[in-house]
């Protein structure tokens, strides 16, 4: 591992430990408020992440990691990074009342303005690994079959998530009625489709390494 | 039924060139440098068309570049 290979798992072990503070610190720990701190250490590893891959975008993977391999990794991390986010979400909504009903209340707002951060981080970050490709082909028929596979994978989970929700709706009628809330149903909605998009990364990612191995 | 597999012989042909890299070999069937790595490793069958791409740019016929046979 060249020391650039290390740099990268450092910034990302540090984005990795805000994560874990801004998730699942504690509100008061020696009077700090453990979340705000995390989420900034989250962002500022993220921000440094990206610039250092503006830099060296072509020595920061494997050198038989291909564009795709690269940007599957990258879509996996911010990935995962929303599914925090919406996760962190959910468990806030029972506190929240009625005020879960309304798309402006502030656990809403957090949501969208983290939601917009890591959108926007991922566009940079991708767009820097990107510009650094010094390869003449960037997409070719061994990516698409990847590409393809993954997606067969995440359309099947998918699947199977929809008929549980239609078990449950059938069979439990009364039970899932307090939550047939507009906003409830979009976020399950939101739901489906990070967790298809987090399974088909996580499916590419895989495939790569096991090819490679 | 015994498993068939697809073998190849690309790096054994494109080292008897050595302006041949792996580089230049991708450049030349349109793909990128690690699929050239995933095929010399065994790790991938392409498609078809790939496998007669791979076998003019190492001006060989197809059967000398690949065969299938048991694993």
């Amino acid at each position: 591992m060249t020391s650039i290979q290390r740099r990268s798992w450092m910034l990302l072990s540090l984005a990795a430990l805000g994560a874990a503070g801004m998730f699942l610190g504690p509100d008061g720990w020696l009077g700090i408020d453990i979340g705000p701190v995390g989420a900034a250490v989250l962002y500022a590893a993220l921000w440094l992440f990206a610039l250092h891959l503006w830099k060296h975008a072509d020595a920061a993977f494997p050198a038989d990691a291909s564009l795709a391999e690269r940007q599957s990794w990258i879509a996996a991390v911010f990935v995962s990074l929303i599914a925090l986010h919406w996760l962190n979400f959910l468990l806030m909504l029972p506190d929240l009342g009625a005020t879960a009903d309304q798309i402006s209340s502030p656990a809403s707002r957090r949501f969208a303005v983290n939601l917009g951060m890591s959108l926007f981080a991922w566009i940079v970050i991708a767009a820097a690994v990107r510009s650094g490709n010094r390869e003449a082909v960037e997409l070719d028929e061994r990516d698409l079959r990847i590409q393809h596979a993954a997606d067969r994978t995440g359309s099947g989970l998918m699947a199977v998530l929809i008929i549980g929700i239609i078990c449950a709706l059938a069979t439990q009628p009364e039970a899932l009625a307090p939550w047939m809330r507009p906003l409830i149903v979009a976020n399950a909605l939101v739901g489906l489709l990070i967790v298809k998009t987090l399974a088909e990364n996580v499916f590419i990612v895989v495939r790569y390494r096991r090819e490679r191995a | 039924m015994s498993e068939l597999a697809v073998r190849n012989e690309i790096r054994r042909w494109r080292q008897e060139n050595p302006a041949m890299t792996q580089a230049e070999l991708a450049r030349i069937c349109g793909v990128t440098r690690q699929t050239i790595i995933a095929l010399e490793a065994e790790k991938y069958s392409p498609s078809l068309e790939l496998a007669f791409r791979l076998a003019r740019a190492l001006d060989r016929k197809l059967e000398e570049v690949f065969r299938f046979e048991e694993k």
